[in-house]
């Protein structure tokens, strides 16, 4: 198997799936009409209701969904059960249930005047749905956020080359927002400007580094930092210093290996927290504020900009090089990592030891590459209101999904191709490869690959902490004034949020979110499915994808809460020092009942709607639901 | 043997297919970069225009500010996007729709 085997497979799942599946779907079974008003047309307000052509909606909704999901979902699921899962998963999903998600969402949006699912679920399925959600959106916030504030701290400090770039960032963020809306320069000038100089401040990262191989066979090869490296490596040795080089906090990660002078089958400390870390935490935290209390216009709108160039070119050079690398570097286009991890797809259940079976973690892993509820959500919201025809709703929403496959398609063969180091590091290495097949050398290429990664994933981050204050306010905003202070808001999500990166367990953090995440596109697919059994149309498409994600999502949530337990709680509840980490896991459990509680009432509401209207249940209403058909 | 008026034909075809493709191209890259900062550029106007309607014309909506002699003053000016004005500040929104929803790429 080599990169451009997986590409010409891409290509042939996204014209086949689209093909002879979702536009049979959306001729026979939605029945999309041209000549219908959408809500972009009947209203026309000019601002939330403006009808946009199916080119520009199409980069619209693709950008709005496709970022760092795809890339971080793959690259841990092929660490743990290998490339040809992950393929499959990201081949099948998208082509039965993930373009559909995005489809039906906003199709149903459409065809409700433009209302939200959550809108749509009060009126549908029960009025107690749209508090639920909020709840889910909150905490699906928060793991997030965690998720991304630790590999963001992660690549801050162990990777020296990449910071600068992020302050670099932020300056020329500041300066595109003020040159494009203050001093109404063009908008070419302030990229070729903003994106320009960020860009040369992260080729200048890693220039005069050295990457030695490794002395012995088998280890890691010897990396001598540049000049900018070097300045970033003094300024943590300094304040490391602190404490004489002594943790902050440590303890036992499960997912993470041993250090290599632990005595043999004992539980030693592996996760260190150091002053730098910390520091680099709060770095974030900053940022994080910065992009959460400025006008949008000011900071977090022109970094996702200038965020936005810098990945898609990495992307752009990237996907060039998998697919010309099998005839300019062969060596370069041959996976790695092995098709399957291990021959019993981790469903081997051992007392004591995290357990990862091939089913339900895979799909909770894959978040975003293969089907995502944010999608549904956002579709609903934005591009909904923004569609011109009905028969755009498949190209854009269908379309979207179906390319964000191939997004989470070049993250797995980075890494598969990558050769050394696992998750990030290897994404970042599977980069500079593929961008060496172009003539760029590899360790720009992977420093590339870092810097737009943490880009990538960093204004993210800001928008994410900005949307929790938002939502804090508005669940709790009635209780009491104080929740209403964005001070108070930011501050209370930054807080949750450095304690899950101080303790929540990588891995289980992600899986958690991804969880979360395939849980609300279970709950978005259920009231797809309730509307269609409203309207008297065929559910089978929408229910049988609702019922394999709820039922695997749940699954996955328990599996995760007892990993956190068997593995986290129980080994360091007996070890000085792993307060933090033990508390952390105890947060992560009690999420992960929340969440399947929250599910399973949405459900049983959901279940007890869709018999109702499929007249399946003795009280069935003889009115139809209030929507246009 | 194809005739010439096929052959102009063909090629005038392919020619507006590849300026269809040009231009879907073009369309999509406009979409993912600048229509962001014209959506939000809108926003920003029709946030300011709202404010300014609330201000001179609140009392339709129960919100009286002004007396009324400047109301009506205003109001012919007013009256074309009276309608899109009260639905947009009455409708419900959902807790995204209050902050950059279309930035957040997850």
């Amino acid at each position: 198997m080599n990169t451009l085997y997986a590409v010409i497979l891409a290509a042939l799942v996204f014209y086949i799936g689209y093909r002879f599946y979702a536009q049979r779907i959306d001729k026979n079974i939605m029945q999309s009409d041209p000549r219908k008003a959408t809500p972009a047309r009947l209203y026309m307000d000019g601002v939330d209701f403006v009808p946009a052509s199916r080119g520009v909606l199409y980069g619209y909704h693709f950008k709005s969904i496709a970022a760092a999901g795809p890339i971080v979902g793959a690259i841990t699921a092929a660490n743990l059960w290998g490339w040809l899962p992950s393929i499959l998963w990201l081949l099948i999903g998208v082509t039965f249930i993930g373009w559909m998600s995005d489809y039906s969402a906003i199709m149903v949006s459409v065809r409700n005047d433009g209302e939200s699912l959550s809108a749509i679920a009060h009126r549908l399925i029960a009025p107690r749905t749209r508090t639920i959600l909020l709840v889910f959106i909150f905490f699906y916030l928060l793991l997030v956020a965690g998720a991304f504030g630790n590999i963001i701290v992660g690549v801050l400090f162990g990777q020296p080359q990449v910071p600068l770039a992020i302050v670099t960032l932020v300056i020329m963020g500041m300066l595109g927002g003020q040159m494009l809306y203050r001093w109404r320069t063009d908008l070419i000038l302030m990229t070729l400007i903003t994106v320009g100089v960020t860009l040369l401040v992260i080729i200048a990262g890693p220039l005069g580094m050295q990457v030695n191989p490794p002395a012995t066979q088998g280890g890691a090869p010897t990396i001598v930092q540049g000049p900018v490296g070097q300045v970033m490596v003094g300024w943590n040795n300094a304040v490391n210093a602190i404490t004489g080089g002594a943790p902050v906090i440590s303890y036992f990660d499960p997912t993470l290996p041993l250090p290599a002078d632990a005595p043999s089958g004992v539980a030693v400390a592996n996760v260190r927290i150091t002053p730098a870390f910390l520091f680099w935490l709060v770095f974030l935290s900053a940022f994080a504020y910065l992009g959460s209390i400025l006008p949008i216009w000011r900071f977090a709108q022109p970094i996702n900009y200038i965020g936005f160039w810098i990945t898609f070119l990495t992307i752009v050079l990237a996907s060039l090089g998998a697919a010309l690398a099998v005839f300019i570097k062969p060596d370069v286009a041959t996976l790695k990592i092995e098709a399957i991890k291990s021959a019993d797809l981790g469903f081997s259940l051992a007392a004591g030891k995290a357990w990862q079976p091939l089913w339900p973690m895979l799909f909770a892993t894959i978040a975003c590459g293969a089907i995502s509820g944010w999608h549904a959500l956002i579709g609903s919201v934005g591009t909904s209101r923004q569609i011109e025809n009905e028969t755009d709703v498949l190209p854009v929403g269908g379309g979207s999904m179906f390319t964000e496959m191939t997004l989470g398609m070049l993250s797995l063969l980075a890494v598969s191709v990558a050769g050394q180091g696992v998750g990030v590091p290897a994404f970042a290495n599977g980069v500079g490869n593929f961008l060496s097949v172009l003539g760029v050398p590899q360790h720009i290429g992977a420093a590339l690959g870092f810097s737009s990664f943490v880009v990538i994933v960093i204004t993210v981050f800001q928008l994410v902490i900005r949307v929790m204050r938002v939502t804090l306010a508005e669940g709790l905003g009635d209780r009491s004034q104080i929740f209403r202070n964005p001070h108070v808001g930011i501050l209370i999500s930054l807080v949750l949020m450095c304690l899950l990166v101080l303790s929540g367990i990588w891995v289980y953090l992600w899986q958690l979110f991804g969880s979360s995440n395939q849980l609300m596109a279970s709950l978005s697919l259920l009231v797809v499915t309730v509307w269609l059994a409203s309207t008297r149309r065929r559910t089978t498409f929408a229910l049988i994808p609702t019922l394999f994600m709820y039922v695997t999502t749940m699954a996955a949530t328990l599996v995760i809460a007892r990993n956190l337990w068997e593995t986290v709680v129980v080994p360091n509840s007996v070890r000085a020092g792993a307060g933090i980490a033990v508390g952390g896991a105890i947060a992560m459990i009690l999420v992960s009942i929340l969440l399947f509680v929250a599910a399973a009432m949405i459900g049983l509401d959901g279940w007890r709607a869709y018999r109702r209207y499929s007249g399946g249940a003795p009280e069935a209403r003889t009115v139809p639901a209030q929507s246009t058909t | 043997m194809t005739s010439p008026r096929s052959a102009i034909k063909t090629r005038s075809g392919l020619l507006a297919r590849l300026s269809g493709l040009a231009m879907s191209v073009k369309s999509f890259v406009y979409g993912m970069t600048a229509y962001e900062f014209e959506r939000h550029a809108l926003a920003e106007r029709a946030r300011l225009e709202d404010l300014f309607v609330l201000i001179t014309l609140g009392d339709i909506i129960g919100v009286p500010i002004l007396p009324p002699y400047y109301s009506l003053r205003l109001l012919p000016f007013a009256v074309p996007r009276l309608a899109a004005w009260k639905r947009r500040l009455l409708r419900e929104r959902h807790v995204l729709e209050n902050e950059e929803y279309d930035l957040i790429e997850l």
